[in-house]
């Protein structure tokens, strides 16, 4: 049964509307930047290493939270990972996200009071309310493991990213599929790194990303909100 | 090995220590040179600017420790004279292993100041320990700061890590520039990404303890993959640029400044507004200081203009 709730809240199916977003990839594949299998596999690297160190980080601590029926921990968290978030488009899509899986989980997990009081939050402003700690808060409700957590939250991100090249840059499913498979190597040794950090070691450096999200916040191109 | 039959003195000033960092686990061995926190190379600077009874913003407190060093305010800036502008020096050179470094601004309300380095902050090649930078920025009602130093240069195995507080009034600007060198790019081979880590962090605050916003990078070459699209990819300089301003100043500046990517002159832009509307955040990315610098100071205008209503003058050529 834990499996089947690992299947289910990694699918790209599972609506909190992931296919809007391409995490930058729209500007860096109009600029020619991201053209091919190669730099396409480049670019989602970068993704996945900043993701696994940042949000990967909140997801983790705000998981660890929840086992503990913190509330106030994992609102910390939360709050702290707004400050974080250094571009308007980056923080409307992580708080989007985050409130539609609160208001799912609410439905999948109608026990569980934690979620409840959380979402309660969202609405009435006191908590961010970021997607990273909807994730912990349900893989804690659903009895996974942090490690399944990382592993889903590490191919959300990839996925993201490879679902969009899709419709932006010339590769095929047989491409992205070998992309996937080659990052995800990598996850195991992220997760060894991010499981010890806290709040004040989360950290990110992608400044050519940052430059692509500022050009997207300020172009006209909207096939995807980033 | 040289062991000097001297008592170990030790600095006066608080010791600065970021030994609970864990990216900084592996540099933490005791310097084989001179020991962490021996006087000369514990550098403590703290800065107070305010308006004097005639109006005239001044250097009222001063307090250092070698090797930093601020002489007097001077007022050189031509479109703002009244503007006391000080550079800060190191006499002993580079960092080296083992250099702890605490600096302390304060623009009180009302006061203005330009502050900037003489030159280059060269970080040397380390092998036991690494160099450390505390800063704390308190800017009060309706003070205005320009923090524009010269750009970092960590060479090969060099190891930096800083921790910069932002204490800004909602009525205050601060302008707070950083730029970094991926090395010495025409040193024999180059040294571009040779370094073994630098770690940046700044955070921004209201004076009320009301948290804004937290930015940190971690530049790790032995980690990550520097040179791949989304990060440095074929770039060798980077600037960092934090704005605080009143929220009114925020949109405007923000569309007064393009972001773009020149592919020809290899040289990109971008901005975008911090969380809790405390300001703006705005990355160069180019191949050489120069292009770099300009831009900086281009961005910086546009912010003194907003302000201000002046404009930023060209720089000196010998800069």
């Amino acid at each position: 049964m834990n499996l089947m709730y690992l299947l289910q809240m990694t699918d790209s199916q599972f609506p909190v509307g992931t296919f809007s977003f391409s995490n930058g990839l729209e500007t860096a594949s109009h600029l020619g930047i991201v053209h091919d299998a190669a730099t396409l596999e480049e670019y989602t690297r970068s993704v996945a290493i900043q993701g696994a160190f940042s949000d990967g980080v909140a997801a983790l601590l705000s998981f660890r939270g929840a086992l503990k029926d913190d509330l106030e921990a994992v609102e910390k968290i939360d709050n702290g990972l707004l400050l974080f978030k250094m571009n308007d488009e980056a923080r409307m899509m992580l708080q989007r996200m985050g409130r539609k899986m609160a208001e799912l989980s609410v439905k999948l997990f109608p026990e569980n009071s934690l979620i409840h009081s959380w979402l309660d939050d969202i609405k009435n402003g006191t908590t961010a309310g970021m997607f990273p700690i909807a994730q912990g808060l349900s893989f804690a409700a659903a009895g996974l493991s942090e490690k399944e957590l990382f592993a889903s939250h590490q191919y959300g991100v990839i996925n993201m990213v490879l679902g969009a090249s899709l419709r932006c840059v010339r590769v095929s499913h047989y491409d992205t599929q070998l992309i996937l498979q080659k990052l995800s190597a990598d996850v195991e040794q992220l997760y060894e790194t991010a499981k010890d950090m806290t709040f004040e070691d989360m950290n990110s450096f992608v400044p050519e990303m940052d430059i692509f999200a500022s050009m997207h916040e300020k172009g006209n191109m909207r096939m995807f909100m980033n | 090995m040289f062991k000097p039959n001297i008592p170990e003195y030790i600095t006066d000033v608080d010791i600065v220590s970021f030994d609970d960092a864990k990216e900084m686990a592996p540099y933490k061995k005791r310097p084989r040179a001179m020991h962490v926190g021996a006087p000369g190379k514990h550098g403590y600077l703290r800065l107070g600017f305010e308006v004097d009874s005639s109006g005239k913003s001044i250097l009222r407190d001063l307090d250092r420790r070698a090797p930093l060093i601020v002489q007097q305010e001077l007022y050189f800036d031509a479109e703002m004279p009244e503007m006391p502008c000080v550079y800060i020096l190191s006499s002993g050179g580079p960092n080296v292993d083992g250099d702890r470094y605490r600096q302390i601004f304060t623009v009180k309300k009302d006061a203005i100041a330009h502050v900037s380095t003489g030159a280059a902050t060269k970080i040397a090649s380390m092998l036991d320990n690494y160099s450390g930078l505390l800063q704390t920025i308190t800017m009060e009602e309706n003070s205005y700061m320009e923090y524009l130093p010269e750009p970092v240069i960590p060479c090969a195995r060099a190891r930096f890590i800083s921790d910069t507080q932002l204490i800004v009034h909602e009525t205050a600007t601060l302008f707070y520039a950083e730029i970094y060198m991926a090395g010495r790019k025409y040193y024999n081979e180059g040294e571009l990404f040779k370094f073994d880590i630098m770690s940046v962090c700044s955070h921004g605050e209201r004076p009320d303890g009301n948290q804004l916003f937290r930015e940190k990078f971690i530049i790790d070459p032995h980690r990550d993959p520097i040179r791949d699209i989304g990060i440095m990819h074929g770039y060798d300089v980077f600037a960092n640029v934090i704005v605080m301003t009143p929220k009114d100043n925020i949109q405007s500046i923000y569309e007064k400044t393009p972001a773009f990517i020149d592919k020809e002159k290899h040289i990109a832009q971008g901005i975008s507004r911090l969380p809790n509307n405390s300001g703006l955040l705005f990355k160069v990315l180019g191949m050489e200081p120069g292009p770099v610098k300009k831009i900086v100071r281009e961005f910086c205008s546009t912010v003194r203009m907003q302000v201000k209503g002046k404009p930023v003058p060209p720089e000196f050529p010998w800069r």
